[in-house]
């Protein structure tokens, strides 16, 4: 699958040298496993070249957004709680609501006010509960769509189809359709990283699948404390027996293949190790955060003595050296603060919101100065989201339901129009009304800022072309700068 | 690049298949412009067109149509969408796009936002004036047909399968089986030779990875060296095809077909996860490999086992001695000169045994019963069933077809019904059939008599409670006549989780049956909900006809004090008007039914709640007539007053929405929590102890319902959309002559022999290129799934068919088969790593470089199960237990059963499974991806698995019992390559087990993970060599 490699495709007629195979460069540095030609090896470039394997890389519109961090809000974030102030709640608050048809909300109902204070921001005076301080200053940077619209009021499936575009598990997930898309910036790394807490989300690991994408294009989860990474964690007793066993096996499989001329796969095999060699130290190099000024961890909330919100705070600000690393797409799955990590407040909302709130907003704003400090922010795409919103009317007077109807969720950095309100839903915060959104939307809105569009990035399966919008969606053009 | 411009010209091809002119006829027929009114035109193109352009033809125009619509030109407009007109000229209140725009009912548009007032006045106006469209110099609507059936009849593969003439070829003498004939004639005409032979280790190591995933031993090795006889090669390939390790490889080759899981993938709270008795379906399919079962009752079976039975008399399972074996000349024979043998040897079952005497084969329906669950809804588990059916079995994608006509191959929407049908009515039994010999029951006594007492709660379970659900449904029935007038009918209903108290609240499972039933019985005339229709109009006309004009969105609550709702005085002088005309309809007047009337006529019901009520008063009056008539005489089939059993019929005929069977029940207690735990606890009482260590094995079965009733196209696969009725039959493309809808049953054993027939064109066709496929690493069919119009077309269109009618004639063997492949000299050439002539290679890679040719064998790379195996297999660890439940191969301390035998959990799949490029479970797989990725290495590297194997392997007594290094490191060598060290691989060896770096290696105190020793540490790097983990 090296491209550059094949006969037929070399088309153009000037002489083109060849790249050095690794395999000649050993056999021309030294016999077996000296150290210099080891370290000759195993140095290469973060940001290798190196051509991808099965991508469409290919971009369809200008590039806005390089990479992508996407901060999951598991379980349903308040809408009317945070970014959807809705006044005429304050004014029914308690009285009766009858009619729901909401399967998860039942029992007598009424309607429930915030028990939150909303103030506007920035020049844009965009309106944001207490709930978030730290992300409220932070208002002239979000584009808040407030129109979002899911399926069905079920975790499982709106996860799923948030991050698949489809309720049923087997689809690719927007950071393997990203990376297949885009292709990666940096092979030593995977394009594709969920830095979870532990926590499988409701619809399971199928969240992160690959699908029918190459397994190339397949999540790695870094888990936020114990070995990052399945394997990671080099067997050997040091450095040195790694390096002589590997040296010792590019010399065994420099019998196997003397005859000739270039074999993708096996070159492809011995590059393979050396890559995973080197991934064994970068990928503590890149999550190692001792190296952070001081500052730059107060900033993300690793001073905090709640220990979800500092973990939280160290998922933001490995997403950050991740990003810079070059990798593609990075996921962050919720603390295990309240309800288990999730926003599923269906009861205690003022507590388990608070506590949500707390672990997650500190860092997220920290996450959004310090890419912008850094000159990175207007490459990167931060996406906020959850699977839906939550009801805003309550069987009790403290928890919410799900609400599929009409949520929020909000865009920052990575060429999106920061101040920017998007969409409505009715004055209750019942149904989306105004300019409506799905996923789907989501999808193609964060798809075209990387230059890719949603309809034209399709992959080969099952005898049909699939997309992530599936035949849906249209680029939400309003929050794009 | 090579695929796309193969996509390129089959799209051309494709498109040359539309009938363009049929179809612009049609269209110049249907122009009839009426008289154009200037004023009118006029209007439209300053009011109308613009509205249509900003909102409309993004989704109903050039680029999309979405529901079949299009509105940029008058003939789209005139088409109207897939349920018809739009616009009735003349007529809003007819014309559904100003119900659209108006936000009146479900559909809304545009779906963005709410038209301005001023835009949705203007398309009414227009509408109003005859909704004129000016004349058009040019017609743009393009046909959006799908394929037709008969065009593409001429497409390749729906051809039938021919058996070619075998070319005459130069180099004769390396012709060993009729293959090599097909692959020579294509590469001498490009002047290319075949490559020379490989030696014979290669070929061994070839044959045995090919047949059994697993590395000869080094006796083996050796013996095949030593063999001078002629047929060495074949003694090698019949002791292969003689091993059960044959069918732990090729089945687990059918079970990526099959996309085998032992879960159903995300499930309910509590539900059970797991499958109980996966496993017996993937036994059932090494069994068949390794009897040779022959691939056309291995269908049948898979589709219809519980219909049919082996026939003992003729041939049945593992008949080696009939076929094949060592019959020199017969598998070579000339498919033309053989006759075809009789039909697949299996029996229908009369209707009585059906029901008795289960079968161990009755596990073969697995393949239908273990995919995805889907939250249990049945359109998308039925469209799964279709699509391992069709992709799986016939190479074609059907699937495409439940939205919309296929766009690249002939399979329409009715077609695809036409299966949906045979699947909707085959149902699972609620407990898994036990598939135990009676002889055997006694070693089970003591399981089975409590599967009995636990299966006896979960049927006195969903007794009770539809016995309960049924008196509660039917009491209540006004409330839900009313609540099912509100709902909205939903696609895809789902009952989820805790949503109801179901002591108090109405079940919206039923709610949703209601608004079902009202909105079918809305399309004809029902005497009895006739009048409630006729209400519920006008309750919703005069939200409608609010002052502002703006109709509320339905769904939208009407409890907010800020709605606008119908007046209660407004509703009953309405419906008191409306009632006092029905007591004496006039002439010709639609009946209705007269207690409903005289009900309703005094006094009028000042609200649709209140009619509700009337009706809810009506219907258990009706239950308690029929109460006392059973009581005076309990053989009355009917009340006298044929009104009242009108009425009755509503409450418990047929089709009533409140007529539950037991089946229907455990819908309705998911809703609750209490219920739904409850059904899970029962249910978990039975598939726990199904699935329980010591069980019996149970088959994941399918029956025949036991009144097959037709289902109808689920317009744009909207499953509350119903249209034509879609007989059960099979696709149009692949029968000859006249069609005929399925007589027996679902039509299940019907569709099975349709498919393992040796006239389907498709069936043979595709299994061969899957042997194929596995043999060479690329099919003669590169899209082994898709043999449709925009696969891959064979790279030997006539090897193919000489394959595959060769097959079908032998009987459909398998085993036939793969003596016919590698005894050939095509399959035991040496890879092009082997060669030694640097001339020819470059010839060759120039003029083919992807070796399409077969100018040399390709190099393959083990896959999971194969490298999993073998790692055992060197450590010493290979436990060939066969069959059971399935294994987790994961946790420490790890299984050593071989690789097939692994739990499969659908729903999180080990990531060394996705790692290693394993079958995505999800669906059907056809083909496994080869990428290369570090977390592969890092496996491999650092994996304590692999640690585990390694220390194994160095413990080796034929190894450690060696005196000298080199005589260890030769051994070590033998072991895992089945060849002796070179004098350099000694040399590096032992400079290697001397040299400083690893001398530095020192033992770790008792208790603690010991690092590898040096001899080990040099063992792992043979095992993550090259020549480990490929095959040449």
């Amino acid at each position: 699958m090296l491209i550059g490699n094949s006969n037929s495709l070399s088309s153009c007629p000037g002489f083109r040298a060849r790249p050095v195979s690794r395999r000649e460069m050993l056999a021309t540095a030294a016999n077996g496993f000296g150290m210099v030609a080891l370290s000759a090896l195993m140095a290469d470039g973060v940001r290798a070249n190196s051509p991808v394997d099965v991508t469409a890389a290919r971009r369809h519109f200008p590039v806005k957004a390089k990479n992508v961090i996407f901060c999951f809000m598991d379980g349903g974030v308040s809408h009317v709680d945070s970014f959807d102030p809705k006044p005429k709640l304050d004014e029914l608050d308690g009285k009766p609501f009858t009619e729901s048809k909401n399967p998860t909300a039942n029992g007598n109902r009424q309607w429930l006010k915030s028990p939150w204070t909303f103030q506007k921001y920035g020049q844009s005076g965009m309106p944001i509960s207490s709930l978030f301080p730290h992300t409220a200053r932070c208002a002239d940077d979000l584009a808040v769509i407030r129109s979002m619209k899911a399926d069905l009021p079920i975790h499982s499936t709106g996860v799923l189809r948030l991050h698949t575009g489809s309720n049923n598990a087997g689809k690719p997930s927007l950071g393997s359709w990203v990376n297949y898309g885009l292709g990666s910036e940096n092979r030593n790394l995977p394009g594709f990283v969920v830095l979870s807490f532990g926590v499988v989300p409701c619809g399971g690991l199928e969240n992160f699948s690959n699908g029918f994408l190459p397994a190339s294009h397949q999540a790695s989860q870094f888990q936020a404390d114990g070995t990052p990474i399945h394997n990671i964690q080099p067997a050997d007793k040091d450095r040195r027996l790694q390096q002589a066993k590997l040296a010792l096996l590019r010399s065994q499989d420099e019998s196997f293949s003397r005859s000739l001329g270039t074999e993708d796969s096996i070159e492809s095999a011995i590059q393979n190790y050396e890559m995973a060699y080197r991934m064994q130290s970068l990928v503590p190099d890149v999550l190692d955060l001792s190296r952070e000024t001081e500052a730059t961890q107060k900033l993300y909330g690793l001073d905090s003595k709640a220990p979800s919100q500092k973990l939280y705070g160290i998922q933001c600000l490995r997403a950050r050296r991740l990003i810079e690393s070059g990798v593609r797409f990075v996921e962050i799955t919720c603390p295990p603060g309240a309800s288990n990590g999730t926003w599923d407040q269906h009861g205690a909302l003022k507590q388990g919101h608070e506590k949500n709130a707390l672990d997650t907003d500190q860092a997220i704003a920290g996450l959004i100065h310090d890419l912008k400090q850094r000159g990175l922010f207007d490459e990167t795409l931060i996406v906020w989201a959850g699977e839906f919103g939550r009801t805003p009317h309550s069987s009790g007077r403290d928890g919410r339901d799900h609400h599929p109807e009409g949520f929020s969720v909000w865009l920052a950095g990575g060429g999106t129009k920061g101040g920017t309100i998007y969409g409505a839903t009715d004055e209750l915060g019942m149904h989306a009304v105004e300019n409506v959104s799905t996923f789907h939307d989501l999808h193609a809105t964060i798809l075209h800022l990387l230059g890719l569009d949603h309809e034209r990035l399709t992959y080969r399966h099952a005898g049909r072309d699939f997309r992530l919008t599936d035949v849906h969606g249209n680029a939400i053009r309003e929050v794009i700068a | 690049m090579r695929t796309r411009i193969i996509i390129v010209g089959l799209l051309a091809f494709a498109g040359s298949l539309w009938p363009a002119n049929l179809i612009a006829t049609r269209v110049h027929a249907q122009a009839t412009p009426p008289p154009i009114d200037k004023q009118a035109e006029e209007f439209f193109e300053r009011e109308v067109r613009p509205i249509l352009v900003e909102h409309c033809q993004s989704c109903h125009g050039a680029r999309k149509q979405e529901l079949g619509l299009r509105l940029d030109s008058a003939e789209g407009l005139r088409k109207g969408s897939e349920s018809g007109p739009v616009v009735t000229a003349g007529d809003i209140e007819q014309s559904r796009l100003i119900t659209a725009v108006r936000y009146g009912d479900d559909t809304k548009m545009p779906p963005k936002g709410k038209l301005p007032a001023k835009a949705i006045a203007s398309l009414e106006k227009w509408v109003k004036q005859g909704a004129v469209w000016p004349k058009e110099d040019s017609v743009p609507a393009k046909a959006r047909a799908g394929v037709s059936v008969e065009a593409a009849k001429d497409h390749w593969a729906f051809q039938p399968i021919r058996s070619p003439a075998i070319p005459i070829v130069k180099a004769n003498e390396l012709v060993t089986t009729s293959i090599d004939s097909f692959i020579l004639a294509r590469l001498e005409a490009a002047g290319l030779p075949l490559s020379p032979e490989a030696d014979r280790r290669t070929l061994i190591r070839r044959a045995t990875f090919d047949l059994h995933g697993l590395p000869p031993t080094p006796e083996e090795v050796t013996a095949f060296e030593r063999d001078v006889s002629p047929d060495a090669f074949k003694s090698v390939i019949e002791r292969l095809l003689g091993s059960p390790r044959y069918g732990e490889r090729w089945g687990r080759h059918w079970l990526d077909v099959a996309r085998y899981s032992d879960t159903k993938g995300y499930v309910r709270l509590n539900e059970n996860p797991r499958y109980p008795s996966s496993w017996t379906y993937r036994d059932y399919v090494i069994r068949a490999m390794n009897d040779d079962l022959p691939f056309d009752t291995f269908i049948v079976e898979q589709l219809a086992a519980d219909l049919v039975k082996r026939d003992k008399g003729t041939r049945g399972s593992g008949d080696k001695e009939t076929r094949g074996q060592g019959d020199k000349g017969k598998e070579e024979a000339d498919a033309r000169t053989l006759v075809p043998r009789s039909p697949d040897p299996l029996v229908p079952l009369s209707p009585a045994e059906t029901s008795s005497a289960p079968s161990a084969q009755l596990a073969a329906l697995g393949f239908l019963t273990l995919g995805q669950r889907f939250l249990n809804s049945p359109p998308d588990i039925i469209d799964d069933r279709i699509d391992v059916v069709t992709r799986g079995l016939l190479g074609l994608t059907v699937s495409c077809a439940r939205c919309h006509d296929h766009k690249f191959d002939p399979v329409p929407t009715r077609d695809y019904y036409g299966l949906y049908g045979v699947f909707a009515n085959s149902v699972e039994p609620r407990v898994p059939p036990l598939i135990v010999p009676a002889a055997q029951h006694a070693q089970f006594e003591a399981y089975l008599k409590e599967l009995q007492s636990r299966s006896n709660q979960l049927d006195e379970y969903l007794r009770t409670q539809h016995a309960a659900l049924t008196a509660a449904v039917r009491t209540r029935a006004g409330d839900y006549l009313l609540a099912g007038q509100h709902d909205p009918v939903q696609a895809n209903f789902l009952a989820v989780m805790f949503l109801i108290d179901s002591k108090k609240d109405l079940n919206p499972v039923m709610t949703q049956r209601w608004a079902r039933h009202l909105e079918q019985s809305r399309k004809g005339h029902d005497p009895v909900l006739a009048p409630w229709h006729a209400l519920a109009r006008l309750a919703s006309a005069s939200v409608r006809h609010q002052p502002d004009g703006a109709a509320k969105p339905a769904g939208e609550t009407s409890s907010a004090p800020s709605d606008k709702t119908a007046t209660p005085a407004e509703f009953a002088t309405r419906a008191s008007e409306l009632i006092a005309q029905w007591p004496a309809p006039a002439d010709g007047a639609p009946r209705l039914n007269r207690v409903v009337v005289e009900a309703l006529f005094k006094p009028p019901p000042p609200s649709l709640a209140e009619a509700a009520q009337t009706y809810g008063r009506l219907l258990r009056e009706a239950e308690q007539r029929w109460q006392r008539l059973l009581k005076e005489s309990p053989a009355a089939t009917k009340l006298d007053d044929p009104e009242w059993e009108e009425l009755r019929q509503l409450l418990m005929g047929a089709d009533s929405p409140l007529t539950l069977t037991i089946d229907d029940v455990e819908e309705f207690l998911f809703v609750d929590a209490t219920t739904q735990q409850q059904l899970h606890a029962k249910q978990r009482l039975v598939t726990d102890w199904i699935g329980s260590p010591g069980a019996a094995p149970h088959a994941m079965a399918l029956e025949d319902a036991k009144q097959p009733a037709d289902t109808r196209v689920f317009i744009r696969g909207n499953a509350s959309n119903p249209g034509e009725i879609a007989p059960r039959q099979f696709l149009a493309a692949l029968t000859r002559g006249e069609r005929q809808p399925f007589q027996h049953g679902s039509g299940r054993l019907e569709l099975a022999r349709a498919i393992a027939s040796a006239d389907n064109p498709l069936t043979a066709r595709v299994l061969v290129n899957r042997v194929w496929m596995n043999h060479f690493g690329t099919g003669l069919v590169r899209t082994p799934s898709d043999f449709g119009l925009r696969g891959e077309r064979p790279t030997h269109p006539e090897l193919l068919d000489h394959l595959a009618s060769l097959f079908t004639v032998n009987g459909w063997s398998l085993k036939t088969l793969h003596r016919q492949i590698m005894l050939s000299s095509t399959y035991r050439q040496q890879s092009a790593s082997q060669s030694a002539n640097q001339h020819v290679l470059a010839a060759a890679r120039a003029k083919d470089p992807e070796n399409t040719l077969l100018w040399s064998m390709n190099r393959r790379r083990l896959d999971w199960e194969s490298l999993r195996d073998a790692l055992l297999v060197v450590s010493g660890r290979l436990d060939l237990t066969m069959g059971g439940s399935s294994v987790d191969l994961f946790a420490p301390p790890f299984s050593s059963r071989r690789s097939v035998y692994g739990f499969i959990d659908r729903q999180s799949l080990p990531s060394a499974l996705r790692t290693f490029d394993f079958a995505p479970p999800d669906a059907s797989s056809p083909q496994r991806h080869q990428t290369t990725v570090p977390q592969q290495a890092l496996f491999l590297m650092n994996s304590p698995f692999l640690r585990q194997q390694v220390q194994q392997l160095g413990a080796r007594p034929d190894v450690t019992r060696l005196a000298t290094t080199a005589e260890k490191i030769n051994a070590a060598h033998r072991l895992l390559f089945g060849r002796p060290a070179t004098a350099d691989e000694i040399d590096l060896g032992e400079k290697y087990l001397s040299s400083a770096t690893t001398a530095t290696a020192e033992p770790v105190p008792e208790g603690q993970p010991q690092f590898l020793s040096p001899w080990e540490e040099y063992l792992q790097a043979l095992l993550l060599s090259n020549e480990f983990v490929f095959v040449d």
